[in-house]
């Protein structure tokens, strides 16, 4: 029935009436070390327990405001995400389902022995692998809805004495009673819903948003900051970059093959637009997070191919090769998509730093140096990947491509390695100045060493004239593999355990996917090329 | 002769050697980082990176840089480049080995208040102290170990010979979880133990409780109550409910007396191993559940399946028959009709040559949360100045270098103390010097060359 009830409830509205979603959005809320609009609250919260930022037609902040007004009204909506397969078959749970009911999860009888296998890992200080990640993950979900229900979190209300904001159900007067106001008002709208209960309700949060930062109004946040958080997130630049190259690459194909200028030009309009929303994307998150875009992977993920624009538009005006600009449009929509793919994998919440790593200097100088080396690499290897598929059309026919594309890629390793070695040192120096070793042979740092050798080989290689044209674009492609280790394996396969890989989170099988895939495509193509050869002796 | 010479110096300086060696040091160092994550970086330290193996790789590395260099005499201008990169890493690799042979890189840990003058550094030392007379204890031998290199095992026992005695260690473990109980014994020299259970409508706890034979009594806080565990010369103390189990002159039973506050016996009388009493307030009951004479704590490890921070070396001994476990920082007494032993098996502790106290420790935490943001100390120094020592902000003295590493906490998550890394690294200034060799060498040599080239004459294609 409570199902029923809330489809009915919230399954559509005028937009007049949804004006208080709009107003509680820019609510300033402290969670998990920051103050953020509750609107990233909302989608953080629905993406823990339901896997997406929105659920049905819903937005997040009027699922996770219902979480915590009507909590248990939930209680049998199957929305409770579940994937991992070993977990669902320790607790018994249907195979072919995703989503479950907090009810059935909380009664199951098998829940309290798993959890407390898990807590059994953690009194071991043990890694845990994707199972007990998913455990971890499950307990999670179930405690971050328990707390909302009984409006535990998030903080609201700041006082001046202590740190810690006040939840819903601990807040004081005023900011109490707007509350209580506030819940009146939604159970007269959510019974009958029409323009005058919806603008009744509007108001009712104005004035709770007026009232929380009373006790303490010097602990009150910028209220452009909040709406410009709010903005980021309605916004999603990425998402809207990674359409605009993806149009622009169209373009800039299509002109390859039909020669109309206006295509090229087209081209140049759309990469231009991604790259200003890219750029402005990253911008806002410095400045709303106030440390560059480098602290975790889903940062790195979308600076990294922004190095590679930038690599894409230098190399373009020295070599005169469209080759590398597509190149790089093409590593810029691949790794976008993949931030907005898979979430779980790459986290956008905005998280506080680990102390270690809370020095804005050297954060930037050798994390930004590093990744952009690796978008070096990375506009290598997709050039590879396109010169090789011009060997596979005819090597004779497409001489001219090759030998630029081969050049490109030839400056492109030499930029990555430069910039590697100083990302490499400077983080040696910084080692040495927080810690007192320079080197300490640590899984990250001696994985971007193996890099760095894996490429200094192959630039040995070319001068010793083991390795030519295709040589190097066959390297570049298989090389790459070791800057993958270095970037996302040392994170989510050795750290996660060796045994751990095959089992689902993490995105490890994709990964490894990808790279025997382009070992693959090498190795065919090298055959294809070796038998062509063969047959002109 | 000359051009078999002739030919190996032509192999030592090609490039086909240098691609080698590149190749050879990326593999070394991709097995290492597999064993780190597979155990610890000790392990991978000791196997892979100080290995021969590595040496073997790097000497080899160097031989090729300097012949390479040796070769293209006399350089010219254009090589600059090449000789600076190639120079940077013979001088960083040079650092790198005077830091490992000349430097100290070890930890401090204190609470606040506390003095400390020594600091703990990775090697591993077993140490044998020993008495005579069953007082006085002093060391008797101190053996460097390295176990990881040199395993040894049921068939290789390491035989650690002191006098007429000698204790053969028969296995390493390098990670395992330590698991302690305590078992029946027969020896004179051990004391008895309890275990009891405490129970009324609100309360049902059991615990062990142990004296050792050379103390008169053991007590057990447990807030409202006190347990004590006597040789029969305990007097009860006032302000504290307590309970007095003692030996009675019949085997297998205790004597029981149970005082309040005011140190008023409440009552008393004997009890066996599954009987129990009243013990007179908040309706609580113990049960003594076993009861042995003597008894000793059996300390056993068992082999940890994959790396966990509390997972830490042991080694299993035999000493006169019996068997032993021993894990790193702990130590072990071992009895014979006339003689005591200490064994210990601990890290190697260096003297700093001046104290350092801990006047203050804190943490800064992200607003409404536990999680800390940050972490300082303020020290003394010799000299009686306060400094802050915090992250990324370390504090230079008599040529070491203090920082601040992390802390330790107890099971409530509050920190006990401060950890500080001390380090004196000879060596820094010639990697330091290398480095931007590498850098500046490496630069010069990609681009500079190139319109060098350009100027002097045309580029050759390909």
């Amino acid at each position: 029935m409570a199902a029923v009830f809330f489809c009915v409830g919230f399954g559509g509205g005028a937009r007049a009436e949804e004006a208080w979603l709009h107003e509680l959005k820019t609510l300033p809320v402290q969670d998990a070390g920051r103050v953020k609009p509750f609107d990233t609250f909302a989608r953080e919260a629905l993406q823990l327990v339901y896997g997406k930022r929105t659920y049905k037609k819903s937005s997040a902040v009027e699922v996770v405001f219902t979480w915590i007004l009507v909590g248990d009204h939930w209680g049998d909506i199957p929305f409770v995400e579940v994937r991992h397969a070993g977990l669902k078959e320790a607790l018994s749970l249907e195979k072919e389902k995703k989503l479950f009911t907090p009810t059935e999860l909380m009664n199951n009888p098998k829940l309290p022995v798993v959890f407390s296998e898990l807590q059994t890992k953690r009194e071991r200080q043990e890694k845990l692998n994707p199972y007990f990640q998913a455990v971890q993950r499950l307990e999670s979900q179930l405690g971050t809805l328990q707390i909302l229900s009984r409006g535990q979190i998030p903080g609201m209300q700041p006082e001046a004495e202590s740190d810690k904001w006040l939840a819903p159900s601990d807040l004081k007067s005023p900011a109490k009673e707007k509350f209580v106001a506030l819940v009146q008002s939604f159970s007269a709208y959510i019974s009958d819903k029409n323009s005058e209960t919806g603008k009744d309700l509007a108001q009712k949060v104005t004035d709770f948003k007026a009232s929380t930062m009373t006790l303490a109004p010097e602990k009150a946040p910028s209220i452009g900051k909040i709406k410009l958080e709010v903005t980021y997130n309605d916004v999603h630049p990425f998402m809207w970059a990674w359409i605009a190259y993806l149009l622009s690459a169209i373009f800039f194909i299509s002109y390859a093959v039909r020669k109309h200028p206006w295509q090229n030009s087209l081209g140049w309009v759309f990469l231009a637009v991604g790259f200003l929303l890219h750029t402005a994307g990253m911008a806002t998150r410095v400045y709303l997070a106030g440390r560059p875009p480098v602290s975790n992977m889903y940062e790195t993920v979308v600076w990294v191919p922004w190095g590679a624009l930038v690599f894409g538009f230098i190399l373009e005006r020295v070599q005169k090769s469209k080759l590398v600009l597509i190149s790089s449009t093409c590593i810029a929509i691949l790794c976008l998509i993949l931030t907005d793919l898979a979430p779980a994998v790459l986290d956008p919440s905005l998280q506080p730093l680990e102390p270690v790593l809370r020095s804005t200097f050297w954060l930037s100088t050798h994390v930004l140096v590093i990744s952009v080396s690796y978008a070096a690499f990375f506009l290598a290897f997709a050039l590879g990947d396109l010169i090789l598929y011009y060997y596979l059309r005819g090597e004779e026919k497409y001489r001219p491509q090759i030998q630029a594309g081969v050049m490109s890629i030839y400056r492109a390793i030499q930029i990555g390695v430069v910039l590697l070695a100083l990302g490499i040192i400077l983080g040696g120096i910084w080692a040495d100045y927080s810690w007192g070793r320079f080197w300490g042979w640590d899984p990250k740092e001696t994985w971007a060493l193996i890099a760095l050798l894996g490429y200094l080989a192959i630039l040995h290689g070319r001068l010793s004239g083991w390795i030519r044209q295709f040589g190097l674009a066959v390297c570049s492609v298989l090389s790459f593999s070791l800057v993958i280790m270095a970037w996302y394996g040392v994170n989510f396969v050795l750290g996660a355990g060796l045994h751990s890989y095959g089992f689902g989170a993490g995105g490890v099988e994709y990964v490894t996917a990808f790279v025997v895939l382009h070992i693959l495509y090498v190795t065919y193509v090298t055959t294809v090329r070796y038998s062509r050869m063969k047959i002109k002796s | 002769m000359s051009r078999w010479l002739e030919k190996v110096f032509k192999f030592l300086c090609s490039l086909k050697l240098a691609v080698i060696v590149i190749l050879l040091l990326a593999a070394v160092s991709a097995v290492g980082t597999i064993l780190e994550a597979r155990y610890d970086a000790e392990y991978a330290q000791k196997l892979v990176y100080q290995s021969p193996y590595m040496y073997g790789v790097m000497i080899l590395l160097c031989i090729n840089l300097i012949a390479v260099m040796v070769d293209r005499w006399p350089w010219k201008k254009h090589q600059i480049g090449f000789v600076m990169a190639h120079v940077g890493i013979i001088l960083t690799l040079l650092g790198a080995l005077i830091t490992q042979k000349l430097g100290v890189d070890g930890t401090m840990s204190f609470s606040v208040g506390e003095s400390r003058q020594r600091v703990t550094v990775k090697e591993r030392d077993l140490v044998v102290y020993g008495s005579l007379d069953g007082n006085q204890v002093r060391p008797i031998l101190q053996m460097p170990t390295d176990f990881l290199r040199h395993r040894p095992s049921e068939k290789h026992p390491t035989v650690v010979q002191f006098g007429q005695d000698k204790i053969e260690i028969v296995e390493y473990v390098h990670l395992a979880f330590r698991e302690e109980r305590l078992e029946p014994s027969d020896r004179v020299a051990d004391g008895p133990a309890v275990r009891f259970q405490l129970k009324n409508g609100m309360v049902n706890m059991t615990q062990w409780l142990h004296r050792e034979k050379i103390k008169p009594f053991e007590a057990l806080n447990l807030g409202p109550a006190s347990i004590v565990l006597s040789d029969g010369s305990y007097k009860p103390k006032a302000g504290v409910n307590e309970v007095i189990l003692s030996p009675s002159r019949h085997p297998g039973e205790l004597r029981y007396a149970v005082y309040d506050r005011n140190n008023l016996l409440k009552t008393r009388g004997v009890v066996k191993e599954s009987e129990g009493f009243q013990l007179g307030w908040m309706g609580l009951e113990m049960h003594i559940l076993r009861f042995l004479p003597k008894a000793f704590q059996k300390v056993t490890y068992t082999r940890a399946e994959s790396s966990s921070p509390l997972a830490h070396s042991a080694i299993r001994f035999r000493f006169r028959g019996a068997e032993y476990w021993l894990g790193i920082g702990s130590l072990l007494r071992l009895y014979t009709e006339d003689k005591m032993f200490v064994v210990a098996f601990v890290f190697r502790q260096l003297d700093l040559g001046f104290p350092l106290t801990l006047k203050k420790f804190e943490i800064g935490h992200y607003q409404g949360t536990e999680r800390a943001s940050s972490y300082q100390s303020v020290v003394e120094k010799p000299d009686h100045q306060e400094v802050l020592v915090s992250m990324n902000e370390p504090l230079k003295l008599n040529g070491f270098t203090f920082y601040q590493a992390s802390f330790e906490k107890d099971e409530q998550g509050k920190p006990v103390a401060s950890v500080l890394s001390v380090n004196y690294d000879p060596g820094r200034w010639i990697k330091y010097l290398g480095s931007l060799m590498i850098v500046f060498g490496s630069i010069w040599l990609f681009y500079f060359k190139k319109m060098f080239l350009k100027k002097t004459k045309r580029p050759s294609g390909g």
